[in-house]
């Protein structure tokens, strides 16, 4: 057999990463090397008070996996200094970035409920249809009501579909003559018919 | 006389059932054909009756809006048992010793290739790895391959190390197989050589945790199969990120059969072989 | 029969495009985000992209980019179709390499010609 032996590689020093500080992960953050950066974004996940330099740090990165990083490492700290901190990058012009905080965003039910009604009321429709696209999995038991809000006030046509499509999956039978009603409001609109009409078949059969 | 929910009828109708798997799809990227209906239902009614809900509809309310995700994951587990074997899912050791080790050693020059099995289990992957290795895989004359397989649970490991089979876990081999690698029992189990189990070296290791992940550098083929299913978003997304770390430039990764990396992470490419899927580091 | 990819996390939208392209007689598969869209595309060829911009993993943008670069299927046509309104978005799709670029929600009008158009009919 030429597969080498379990003994002969127990243990391989020269493999063994140098062990480094919070101090030296932080000024490696700015390092010109993106490897280098993508590490400490890494290790940086494990310090809760490197949160405002990964947010920082967030804002100024071109390397997808860098960022890629730097999210995963803000999602393991978690907590409202993060959320707060994600919260502006809903309207940047990057989309891999948006939809990447929103992907964050959508794992913290408990923190998020206090800033999504206001997020559901800004002016911008596409922030209002991120944050009904953070309410998709989050499991938030206001998240129905929410929705409902909008289906019925909402004046934009995609926004109010998106949370429809929301509601397929998280409503009621009760919402039905909220849902049904929508039609009315955005007469001779097929596309508003067709997500009515899969809602209210779906919430029927219940 | 109070009547408990063990009594109840629950029944799932189809609309119920259309949306118990879209949100299951979207939460764990397994989708459920028609044809598994009567095992979806059964598994369903079953996890309504245990958790005192009266109703399907309850159930699935109560576990959407459950923050903690501890009855998904619950669900999670009982749809898609896993049960492990000599040889399982085995078109990716054929991919592995018909296309992808070679592609490595002809690319990129290399005399020494390290294979990595996370979770060992109970040691049928990396054995079979190993088995694979020797029988179908003629450079291993040439190529050195460091063999390593870890796993989470101290007990798991060892049984990995002891290399204890019954008859069920081997049945995929062959009688020569058999004879080769294993020497019976007079319980009848089978028992792998020495030769067999000194070729893997077995750890623990977390792969949520940084500090065990770190000694794992260069591997060039990582067998990841049927794990980061059960973990949650944050844990798998960190997963997929160490995984990726532990990768050589260039290196594999395999998945399970209902895992997809396109649900986890943007990190690899995706490669296809003419037997399976394998999820690349990028060379530069 | 011609054969159309939809790439849009949203079920319904899905649904809605799936239903408007057979109805003209295309065949139709689906994926949930960017990188399932290259997943499948690697595997099967497709004669026809219909792209959502916002989507998790992988964004429609990123996607078309990546379909671009990538050989045997580079050539594939991609129609963006987004909520997003403005110019630079537009800008943005067609910088990426898309063909054509529409608002949602399509007028199955505007679909049927833009999708013959890059398809060379529905046969």
């Amino acid at each position: 057999m030429v597969l080498k032996k379990a003994s002969a590689i127990a243990s391989n020093p020269n493999t063994a990463p140098a062990v480094r500080g919070l101090q030296e992960w932080l000024t490696l953050l700015d390092s010109q090397d993106t490897d280098e950066r993508r590490l400490a974004a890494r290790a940086l996940g494990e310090y809760s008070v490197a949160t405002p330099a990964l947010l920082n740090a967030l804002a100024r990165e071109k390397s997808i996996r860098v960022k890629g990083a730097i999210l995963v490492s803000l999602q393991c700290i978690g907590g409202h200094r993060v959320l707060e901190g994600l919260l502006p990058f809903l309207r940047s012009e990057n989309a891999a970035l948006r939809n990447g905080v929103i992907e964050i965003l959508q794992g913290m039910p408990e923190e998020i409920g206090e800033y999504i009604k206001d997020l559901l009321h800004d002016h911008d429709s596409d922030v209002r249809i991120f944050a009904i696209d953070i309410l998709q999995t989050l499991a938030h038991p206001d998240s129905p009501n929410w929705l409902i809000d909008v289906i019925l006030h909402d004046k934009h046509i995609n926004v109010v579909a998106t949370a429809i499509d929301r509601l397929t999956e998280i409503g009621t039978p009760e919402m039905l003559p909220a849902i049904s009603a929508v039609k009315a409001r955005f007469p001779g609109e097929p596309y508003i018919e067709f997500v009515v009409n899969l809602a209210v078949k779906r919430l029927t059969e219940e | 006389m109070t009547l408990t929910n063990k009594d109840l009828d629950i029944k799932i109708t189809n609309a119920e059932f259309e949306r118990f798997r879209d949100f299951f799809y979207r939460k764990t990227g397994i989708r459920f054909e028609d044809s598994k209906r009567y095992f979806v239902d059964k598994r369903l009614v079953d996890r309504v009756k245990k958790t005192g809900a009266h109703s399907f509809r309850d159930y699935f309310t109560a576990m959407r809006f459950q923050a903690s995700g501890a009855e998904l994951q619950e669900l999670i587990n009982i749809m898609t048992v896993n049960e492990t074997y000599f040889f399982r899912e085995a078109h990716q050791f054929d991919c592995m010793v018909e296309e992808l080790l070679d592609e490595i050693v002809t690319t990129q020059q290399k005399k020494e290739l390290k294979i990595w099995s996370i979770p060992s289990s109970t040691g049928e992957e990396p054995y079979s790895i190993a088995i694979y290795l020797m029988e179908r895989w003629p450079s291993i004359e040439r190529v050195d391959i460091e063999l390593m397989s870890s796993d989470i649970d101290s007990s798991v490991l060892e049984k990995a190390k002891a290399g204890i089979f019954n008859e069920r876990s081997v049945q995929n081999l062959g009688p020569s197989l058999k004879k080769k690698y294993f020497t019976k029992t007079e319980h009848g189990l089978y028992q792998a050589t020495d030769d067999l189990r000194s070729c893997v070296h077995f750890s623990k290791v977390n792969l949520n945790e940084q500090k065990d992940m770190q000694k794992y550098r260069d591997i060039d083929l990582i067998f990841c199969r049927n794990v980061l299913i059960y973990f949650d978003d944050v844990s798998r997304r960190n997963a997929a990120e160490a995984l990726y770390d532990a990768l050589a430039p260039g290196g594999f990764i395999f998945l399970g059969h209902s895992e997809s990396m396109s649900r986890i992470s943007s990190l690899f490419k995706v490669r296809k072989f003419k037997e399976a899927l394998a999820y690349q580091k990028p060379i530069a | 029969m011609k054969k159309i990819l939809i790439v849009d996390d949203a079920t319904t939208v899905r649904m809605y495009h799936r239903q408007l392209m057979e109805s003209i007689g295309y065949q139709v598969e689906e994926a949930g985000n960017g990188l399932e869209a290259l997943e499948r595309i690697n595997q099967e060829s497709f004669d026809l992209l219909l792209v959502d911009i916002n989507m998790p993993k992988m964004d429609g943008y990123t996607f078309i980019e990546e379909v671009r670069k990538t050989p045997d299927v580079r050539a594939t046509p991609a129609i963006m179709i987004s909520t997003e309104e403005t110019e630079q978005d537009q800008d943005k799709a067609y910088a990426a390499g898309a063909n054509f670029y529409l608002v949602k929600p399509v007028r199955i009008e505007a679909l049927q010609t833009y999708a013959e158009l890059l398809t060379g009919g529905v046969q």
